[in-house]
Parts: C-alpha cells; structure tokens; sequence
C-alpha cells in the first residue's frame, strides 16, 4: 500500500523588514542605472562644475573674492558664504525636492506603467513591504550620488577666503539635513505616487506652488510645508536672490531644532505608513 | 545588487569619507588656512565683521597656572562672591569655563561689547534662574535667548548658540553676533586680522588683536598727542601665564617709515626707563627683558615678568 507523500510544509513568509531589504536590494540597481539617474547626476553635477569653474579663476587670479579701494583690500565675499548659497540655491530649494519628486512618485508608478507590479505583489510578502523596500532604495540611491556631490563643492569652495575646519560643523550640519530632506520628501512623494494619478504633476504643484506660495505669506499655511521646518534647520543665513525669497524672508519664521526635527519626523511617518496602507489597499488595474 | 552598484556606491563612500575625514582633521588640528589654524575658529564666527578688537583667554589654563595657584595661596580670594555667582547662574568660573573669547565695538554706535564663553552650561538651570529673576525668554534665529529685565541700566542678554557654546553681551550685540554666523560675514572674512589671530593664538594663553586706528579714533586721545603718534593700523598684544609671564606687544604700521619712528621711539623709552632702573635691580632686569624687534611695517616689543618678581606683588599688596 503506498501512503501519499506528505506535503512539504510551506517556508513561513518573510517578515516586513526582510521584505523591505530583499525588494531595496532588488531594486537599487534597477533605479541607480535608470536614465532618471542621468538626469540625477546632471542636477548634482551641476554645482560641482561651477564650483570647479570658480576655483579655476581664483587660481588664475580673478579677484572674485576681494576688492581693492585706495589701495586696501578686502574680503567681499567668503567661500563659506558662497557655500552656504550654493546649499540654499542648487540644494535646499532645488536637487532635494525635485529628485524626491521624481523618484518617490515613480516607486509604484513605474511598476505599474512597466506592468511588472503583479511579480511583485505575488509574493508572498506584504504590499506595503514593496513600497517600503522601493523607496529605501530611492534614499540609498540619492544618498549617495547627492551627498558626495556636496562633499566635492565643500571642498573647492570653503577653503577660498574661509576654513574647512571652521565650516565642518555646518557641513555635517547641511548633510544631515538634506539626507532628512531627501527621506521626508521621499515619503510625501512615494504617497502621493500610490495615491494619485498624474503624480509627477501634483508633486511639482507642490513644491514649485504650494510651498513656494505658503512660505510666502504670513500665518499658519506654511505649518503645512516640508520646507518649513527644514529651512529652519540650515546653518547658513538664506540668500535673498529673488523677489520670491526676499518676501519668503519678511514673513520667515524660523522654529527650534526640536520642532523643527519634530515636525519633519511627524511628516515622514505619517506620509510613509499611509502610502504603505495605500498600496496594501488599492487594486492597480493594469492597462492592457 | 550588481557589481557594477557595489562599484558606484563604494565610489561615493570614499568620496564621503575623504571629504569627512579631511574636515575632521582640519577641524582638530587646523590648518589649510589661517582661519582654521586658530583653536577658535568656530567662536570666531560669531564675531561681527566690523569689530574693533578681539581678544582670547584660555580661562582653564590661566586657572590652572602656577602662577594663579601662588597667588592664589597668598592672597586668598573672595570665595563668596564666585560662590553666589555660581548659585546664580550655575557657572563655576573655576571649572565649568574653559576659554572666552571678546570682541570690542566696531565703528558702529550701536554695537557694544561681546563674550562668548566655551564651557559646560546647564541651560536648563540658567534658564530657571533668569525666569525667576525677572529674565525674559525669546528665541532668535532658532537660538535661546534670555534677556535681563530692563531696570533701566544696560539690558544684558545671554544666547545659547550650540552646545557648550554661550554669548553674553546687549541684546543687539547678542543679535549681531548669530547674523554674524549666519551669513558667514564674521570676522573670519578679515585675512588681515586672520593672518595675525594665526600668527599668535598658537604660542599664548591670552591675546588681544585690533584696529589700532579706530581704537585711537573712539580714545579720543588729545590732538597733541595724537598728532605726534606715528600711523599704526594694527595692534597684537599675546601673554602667556604659567610660572610667569612672558608675552609680546606688536604694532603693524602703515608703512616702513612709519615703524622705523615707532621703533625710534619705543627704543628711546626703553633707554630712559634703563636710566631710572639703575637704582633698583629687580625693575632693571624686567626692563632688560624687553627685547625690541620687527623689521618693515612690523615693531614688535616681547617681555617676561618671571615669577620672582610677580612673588613680591603679595608681600607689596599687604603693606599696602
């Protein structure tokens, strides 16, 4: 008489986390050698090259830096002045929330329009284990192409008529904040990629128009920005190179470090937790 | 994660670590420029741009000195008065201040005089103390402030501008001193001023550097006498106390005639004051110690008071 064999017991799923770092593993290179990496590296290259191109005249003797009156010379500007502006102009307000648009609205739309989502989802892992591992991806990957980026104008710019020991506080200062900047951005943007059609369009209403407007007027509208709280956080005073900045300027406020830190955390997790409920609930209905 | 990825990300890791270790040890060491070689490059930043005078003290080392112990021992200080300022704001000069730095008025009206302190503060306990005191809170560019309360004197204010890190000065000074930081137009922007703080914060426990001209300009000093002073831009004063003193006085003129007349008359005084220490062998070896030097724009005057003679300043107090 032959008993059937028994069935091989099913290996237990893994847990959020471990499927959170097996889809960043999976996905990182995918996103790193995608051409919205090229547009990546042509945004952070960008300040490199200038900073590179003042260096270069400096060293062949432009008198950028200095002035001369009567026969006295002195300092009109600082590298670690120009620094600071080349962090609020090119960073702050520009690399930082652009690439948070760009790659947190595409970490589940991108699937979709690939119509690979449904390899993904059939698993056995949590959906929002997916969006999670994806967008833990996107911070790696923008981590670490924007960071050394800004790394390489610290150390052309500072040392022109300043120090790079008495600008390193403010250089791990500007680090941190815009890693926080890329993961708080990454997160609103990754819940508005799963929640919404035409993300890309809301994601740039939003920091070229919502945020730009509320920090422009005065009262509580701008409690509802990331900015907000991250330009609270900068080391260096901001540049007033525009009309837009200079009433941005009038009306700044600038909270503590705690509420500032504070806020940021609260944005990132609400934001986060609600895109992963978003993508555990929501059918994607593929185009065929 | 393919090779190719690993590759790239080790790529901007070393590119970080590079970065972060280069201004690490430019932070520690100083070096690179004349800025980061001063110990206090960090608190010079909060040095407005248009300041007159700036000086250091190493408190912890001045406290610790032989010097300060021997005098210490024989005139015994008024412990009471450091006691109630320590129950006041919970500073104990003696162990929780390790160097201040001041800046003097610029040409400014309003700007006035600046401290800021490096040490260990209980900000909490400060803050407690100066509420119950009548102290007003407020924030200013994200930075604590409290502000004396107003009895008709000069309001003092006190910032907390980073850990371990306090300002104490007006409150448009106090104001100042944080733009100052945040726009990076500090002091530091002035090489010149740099160039001595470099030449001289290294080897002393105690310096003084400033505008001689605008000094001489706010003294006020009577037309006769200021009309005769040769063009001296300016100044650099550095001590060193342990067993004693030693330190050196230097003037930077405007131009090579003008030291060669400084000179002239700094050598012209040190023979007059040789004539009157004949009599007395103890001031005749503190004159003798006086050693001119400096050649171009540059007149320099060193001493050392060894500890000898500043043993006596005790036995001179008491019969006084």
């Amino acid at each position: 008489m032959n008993h059937p064999t028994p069935a091989r017991p099913l290996p237990p799923a893994p847990s959020f986390v471990a499927s959170s770092l097996r889809i960043m593993d999976l996905s990182i290179s995918e996103m790193l050698w995608s051409r919205r990496t090229v547009f990546m590296l042509l945004i952070v290259s960008a300040p490199v090259l200038i900073a590179l191109f003042v260096r270069l005249l400096v060293g062949l003797g432009a008198p950028l830096f200095e002035e001369t009156r009567n026969g006295v010379t002195t300092v009109r500007m600082t590298g670690p002045a120009i620094f600071g502006m080349m962090i609020w102009i090119f960073y702050l307000r520009f690399t930082v929330p652009v690439l948070g648009v760009f790659y947190g609205t595409s970490l589940i739309a991108d699937e979709v329009e690939d119509k690979t989502i449904t390899y993904l989802f059939t698993r056995p892992i949590a959906k929002g284990a997916v969006l999670v591992g994806k967008y833990l991806a996107y911070l790696v990957c923008t981590v670490f192409v924007v960071l050394p980026s800004v790394m390489l104008v610290y150390l052309l710019i500072v040392p022109m008529q300043g120090s790079l020991g008495g600008s390193f506080l403010d250089l791990l200062k500007d680090l941190s904040l815009l890693a926080l900047g890329l993961a708080v951005y990454g997160a609103v943007f990754a819940f508005i990629g799963a929640k919404f059609k035409r993300p890309l369009l809301i994601g740039l209403i939003f920091i070229f128009g919502w945020e730009q407007a509320a920090l422009a007027f005065p009262g509580y509208l701008k409690y509802y920005t990331v900015a907000y709280y991250l330009q609270a956080l900068v080391p260096h005073a901001m540049p007033n190179d525009s009309t837009l900045s200079m009433i941005q300027g009038i009306f700044r406020q600038t909270p503590g470090m705690a509420t500032s830190l504070l806020g940021l955390f609260v944005i990132w997790a609400i934001f986060l937790s609600v895109a992963a409920w978003v993508v555990e609930r929501r059918e994607y209905v593929l185009e065929q | 994660m393919t090779k190719k990825t690993r590759y790239f990300m080790a790529g901007s890791a070393a590119v970080l670590t590079a970065g972060l270790g280069t201004g690490l040890v430019a932070y520690f060491v100083g070096g690179f420029t004349p800025v980061s070689a001063a110990p206090i490059a960090n608190e010079l930043r909060y040095v407005p741009a248009d300041s007159a005078v700036i000086a250091y003290a190493d408190v912890r080392s001045i406290m610790d000195s032989d010097l300060r112990q021997q005098l210490k021992a024989a005139m015994p200080m008024h412990e009471k008065g450091q006691e109630e300022f320590q129950a006041q704001t919970g500073i104990d000069i003696e162990k929780d201040i390790d160097y201040v730095v001041a800046a003097a008025a610029g040409p400014t009206p309003e700007a006035g005089g600046l401290v800021v302190a490096r040490g260990r503060f209980n900000n909490t306990q400060l803050e407690a103390l100066a509420t119950q005191h009548g102290g007003r809170l407020e924030e200013y560019q994200g930075k604590r402030l409290i502000h004396s309360p107003d009895n008709g004197g000069q309001q003092m204010t006190l910032a907390f501008l980073e850990a371990g890190l306090v300002a104490i000065g007006t409150k448009a000074t106090v104001q100042r001193a944080i733009d100052a930081q945040m726009s990076s137009r500090s002091v530091t922007g002035n090489s010149e001023m740099m160039d001595l703080v470099a030449e001289i914060g290294n080897s002393s426990n105690a310096w003084a550097v400033g505008r001689f001209d605008t000094i001489a300009q706010q003294a006020k000093l009577p037309a006769e006498i200021a009309s005769r002073m040769p063009p001296v831009k300016w100044f650099a004063a550095s001590g060193h106390v342990n067993g004693g003193i030693s330190g050196t006085l230097r003037a930077e003129a405007n131009d090579d005639a003008s030291a060669e007349l400084l000179r002239r008359q700094v050598s012209g005084a040190l023979a007059f004051g040789e004539m009157v220490a004949k009599s007395d062998p103890k001031v005749g070896a503190l004159i003798n110690s006086l050693q001119l030097s400096g050649s171009g724009k540059t007149v320099a005057l060193s001493f050392t008071v060894p500890a000898e003679l500043l043993a006596m300043i005790p036995a001179a107090v008491e019969r006084h």
